[in-house]
């Protein structure tokens, strides 16, 4: 007598998986590729606009501009970041708490607001471009290449801090000891064996770094000027393509594409190359630094995170002077805030409103497909497991390329609805749910749940009063996380919005144009306040409840 | 109480064929062990009996049902895990607990029985502890009283003791053997610790490469070992390849082993090779020393003498092969230098025979009872 039944919860999550996968991702980027291949003018099939993209001198600018500031960003980055890391985790450096989060936030806060408030202090009349010509050092307006990567830096820094500081956390002290100890010195002990032993996980971050600015459009659009990058022009390309099929764009997109899944193949190959796996016998510990380093070092790390900090204290505080349309006046007060909450209160609510619909998405999807990809390995799960990947290398205007083209015809119309939105944001997320999810999993030993199911408790059961349990944390920091990109993401968004589904990064990105500058600083103190605070409750739960998963 | 049969069960992972059409038969109430090097299959043929794994071909009984087509949540077997498996999310009391609670039992029932397997490992008032505040061996008297709670039909204990500390260990087998003979339960016991499987077992099954090499009594899986897998990995036994020369005293042959005569039993029935693999025991050489003039002597060069406190090891070298024997009860004297020479006896009644390729054990004149 069977009772199995053929088709199990898991079953079913299994194909959940693929529908979504296949209705949100592979039709709308389908369709990206498809008109990539469309003439505009004739309708066939055709190669003409790859040959048109790399046949004009306007086209092929945007890729090398692309590259240009990629790899610029990811210099610079490294420069600021690999020092940070170093200084902070093996030396004892005053407020290195404090320097983290803040550099954290800088990290986390709309790619844009670092852009905008850039241009506030170095744009035509910039405050400090003036202040800076009056006593007699005059500088070229900050719009343009520099810009970009001034901007960019000091946002993605952090990645390659904080992985390169995780690497220097975990190698074992005995081997620089054991360096030392056979006469090395300082410096090459840390050329030739901390360095080495960091590369995997310092490379790691840099190329976050390099495909975060290659997909980056905010900042771009707000300090790029006329300097196109591959994400503005496809943005460019589309808005004024719209009536037609949007062919250029798509090509544009699919090369984007093709450029970001090249850095992530890299950066996989980077991951698996090589992996020191320490036993972490003798933590490393923090020196005191001498009394001549110890001010360089101070310094240094400070203007470090203070410079990224900086775009965001200039906004907070002009959120909070007098303005009058356009123009700042003297005095303080609430004003525009005021405008915000009685003109476009909407758009407040929205954001929240769609980013938390999202976020119940994700974390449930999230949860549900990483543990099918943790647990049960099967033929179909591994076909699943790359796909699920996918939008990890799909820049935002790409995807929102797609959507708009795939979803606003037969049979499903989705078009200037909130719900289009709610979509982009939930899968630009889900990868992030469904790894973290999974790794989560991997930390739970199965005999949990085999112990469950031994003890007579079907699988849903056993999901959901073991796994479920165990995984609450990390479920809720995860999802904190993707409730903040959600509530910051622009890129997709402003492909996608109509006036009545705007949202805070929209109405910020059109008020910097339009130069409101009071409201597009209120609100983004706003958005900063808000991931702020979410910060501030990952740390609590993860430092609360990450004891119960590491103490099994 | 439940008999266990398994019968002809196959188990492929991949292309590597885990279990080769084992079986067996488990009687009712007896602790057998399931004992072999790991990958040898024991943890496999467990895991398919508490239906984690499913046979590609091949029964199971528990009892007279036959539960290949049964989910693990429907066996009824109590698992206790090598890492204990204790969620760490419930105290004491809501682990034991847990298995209750899936069948729905009353609140009383529930803190009775709780209560009493809380009792019956000696783990009393601890139940609103947390298992982050347990020892390892406290974490696996839950996982044990966790399992018996649920008053399964068998009881399945995958290398339980494995994560404790040697003391430990030897104090927690016989404690877990005295409350299964309590409860009367059937048991297997998977272990890939030869002294404890000889400890705890009414019977061992011996595993090597997914197939049983041996079931009996510990006493038989030790003395009386049916290949020289079995003997090699129960307890030490030093191989020597001997050439026959012709017949001896009366149920015994005369045969040369690296350089010395010896007399060895005579093989049973028709014997036809010339060449023989005999095996003995450490602890059956007797008169370990420099001396020679013994009855039945072999002579080696001493590699290593390791003094062990109530007796010396000597690690020994006869014609290229390791031989380790014992000397119970030391003198100063029997502490041999490395490089000496050292004679002992070994009586020919406890050499064992066996075949020279196939590595069967070949039966003695005598052995065949």
């Amino acid at each position: 007598m069977s009772r199995r039944s053929p088709l199990d919860v898991w079953s079913a999550v299994t194909l959940a998986g693929f529908a979504c996968v296949l209705m949100f991702l592979i039709y709308p980027l389908f369709d990206v590729f498809r008109y990539s291949f469309i003439d505009k003018t004739t309708g066939a099939l055709s190669l003409s606009n790859y040959t048109q993209f790399f046949g004009r001198k306007y086209y092929i600018n945007a890729f090398i501009h692309s590259m240009f500031i990629a790899v610029a960003t990811t210099a610079f980055s490294i420069l600021l970041g690999v020092p940070l890391a170093f200084l902070t985790t093996r030396y004892r450096i005053r407020g290195s708490a404090m320097l983290n989060t803040l550099a954290v936030l800088a990290l986390l806060s709309p790619p844009f607001i670092g852009a905008y408030s850039w241009v506030t202090m170095l744009g035509r009349s910039g405050f400090l471009r003036q202040a800076l010509s009056s006593i007699g050092l005059i500088l070229p307006p900050i719009y343009g290449p520099l810009g970009i990567i001034l901007a960019d830096t000091l946002q993605y820094y952090p990645f390659v801090t904080l992985m390169t500081a995780g690497a220097l956390m975990t190698t074992d002290r005995s081997l620089e000891e054991a360096s030392q100890n056979l006469g090395a010195r300082g410096i090459r002990t840390f050329l030739t064996v901390t360095l080495p032993l960091v590369l995997p996980s310092l490379t790691g971050g840099a190329l976050i770094v390099f495909m975060m600015s290659l997909s980056n459009f905010g900042t771009p659009m707000i300090i790029g000027g006329n300097y196109l990058v591959l994400p503005t022009l496809a943005y460019n390309l589309y808005t004024s393509e719209v009536a037609e099929s949007p062919g250029m764009a798509s090509t544009v997109s699919i090369l984007l594409m093709v450029c970001a899944s090249g850095v992530i193949a890299l950066q996989q190959w980077a991951s698996t190359r090589r992996k020191y796996a320490s036993m972490l016998v003798n933590r490393p510990v923090q020196k005191r630094l001498g009394p001549v380093w110890a001010g360089p070092a101070h310094v240094l790390c400070y203007l470090i995170v203070a410079l990224s900090t900086l775009p965001l204290a200039v906004v907070v505080y002009y959120s909070f002077r007098n303005t009058s349309g356009p123009v700042f006046k003297t005095g303080y007060g609430l004003a525009s805030y005021r405008s915000i909450f009685f003109e476009v209160p909407k758009t407040v609510t929205n954001s929240f409103v769609y980013a938390l619909v999202a976020v119940v998405l994700i974390a449930s999807v999230g949860t549900l497909l990483g543990f099918v990809i943790a647990r049960r390995r099967r033929l179909s799960v591994r076909v699943l497991d790359p796909l699920l990947m996918v939008p990890y290398m799909v820049p935002g205007t790409v995807l929102g390329i797609g959507f708009i083209v795939a979803f606003n015809r037969k049979p499903i119309y989705l078009a200037g609805t909130g719900v289009i939105i709610i979509l982009t944001y939930f899968i630009r997320r889900l990868p992030y749910s469904v790894r973290s999810a999974a790794s989560i999993l991997k930390q739970i030993d199965p005999a949990l749940e085999e112990a469950g199911i031994n003890l007579g408790s079907p699988p849903g059961r056993t999901f959901r009063t073991i796994a479920l349990p165990l995984m609450k944390a990390g479920i809720i920091s995860g999802a904190i996380m993707s409730w903040v990109t959600s509530m910051n993401e622009l890129s997709a968004s402003i492909l996608l919005y109509v006036g009545k589904t705007m949202t805070m990064p929209i109405k910020i990105y059109l008020s910097v144009l339009d130069g409101y500058f009071g409201t597009a600083s209120a609100m983004s103190t706003i958005l900063l306040v808000v991931t702020g605070l979410a910060l501030y409750l990952v740390n609590r739960w993860t430092g609360k409840a990450g004891a119960t998963i590491v103490g099994l | 109480m439940t008999s266990i049969r398994i019968a002809e069960v196959e188990k492929r992972f991949g292309t590597v064929r885990a279990l080769k059409g084992v079986s067996l038969a488990i009687e009712p109430g007896e602790l057998f062990t399931l004992l072999g090097p790991s990958g040898c299959g024991k943890t496999t043929l467990l895991r398919t009996v508490a239906g984690f794994n499913r046979q590609d071909s091949g029964d199971i009984f528990l009892g007279d049902e036959l539960v290949n087509d049964e989910p693990a949540y429907r066996r009824e077997t109590g698992m206790v895990f090598q890492n204990y498996a204790v969620f760490p999310h419930m105290s004491v009391f809501e682990n034991v607990a847990y298995g209750l609670r899936v069948r729905r039992l009353g609140r009383k029932d529930i803190t009775q029985r709780v209560e009493a397997a809380l009792r019956r490992v000696r783990l009393e008032g601890y139940g609103e502890r947390t298992p982050d505040k347990l020892s390892g061996g406290q974490q696996q008297r839950v996982g044990l009283a966790r399992a018996m709670a649920i008053e399964p039909r068998v009881l399945l204990l995958d290398e339980p003791l494995s994560n404790l500390d040697a003391k430990l260990r030897v104090e927690m087998r016989t404690e877990i053997r005295d409350i299964q003979k309590q409860l009367g339960i059937t048991a297997i016991y998977v272990t890939h610790d030869q002294e404890e499987a000889l400890v705890i077992s009414d019977r061992i099954a011996v595993m090597d490469g997914g197939v049983i090499q041996q079931v009996g009594p510990p006493w038989a899986i030790y003395k009386d070992p049916a290949n020289l897998f079995v003997a090699a990995f129960v307890g030490s036994m030093n191989l020597i390849d001997a050439e026959i020369l012709g017949e001896g005293p009366s149920g015994f042959l005369r045969a040369n082993a690296a350089g010395c005569e010896l007399l060895v039993p005579a093989p049973a029935g028709h014997y036809d090779l010339r060449r023989i693999r005999i095996a003995f025991r450490p602890e059956d050489a007797t008169g370990t020393g420099a001396a020679p003039g013994l009855a039945n002597e072999l002579r080696a060069t001493v590699k290593t003498a390791s003094f062990l406190g109530s007796a010396v090891s000597l690690d020994l070298e006869l014609g290229g092969r390791s031989i380790l024997v014992e000397r119970a009860r030391p003198g100063a004297g029997d502490i041999l230098e490395p490089g000496s020479t050292a004679s002992f006896a070994v009586p020919p009644t406890s050499i064992l025979l066996f075949h020279p390729e196939t590595g069967e054990r070949v039966t003695a004149v005598g052995e065949e009872a």
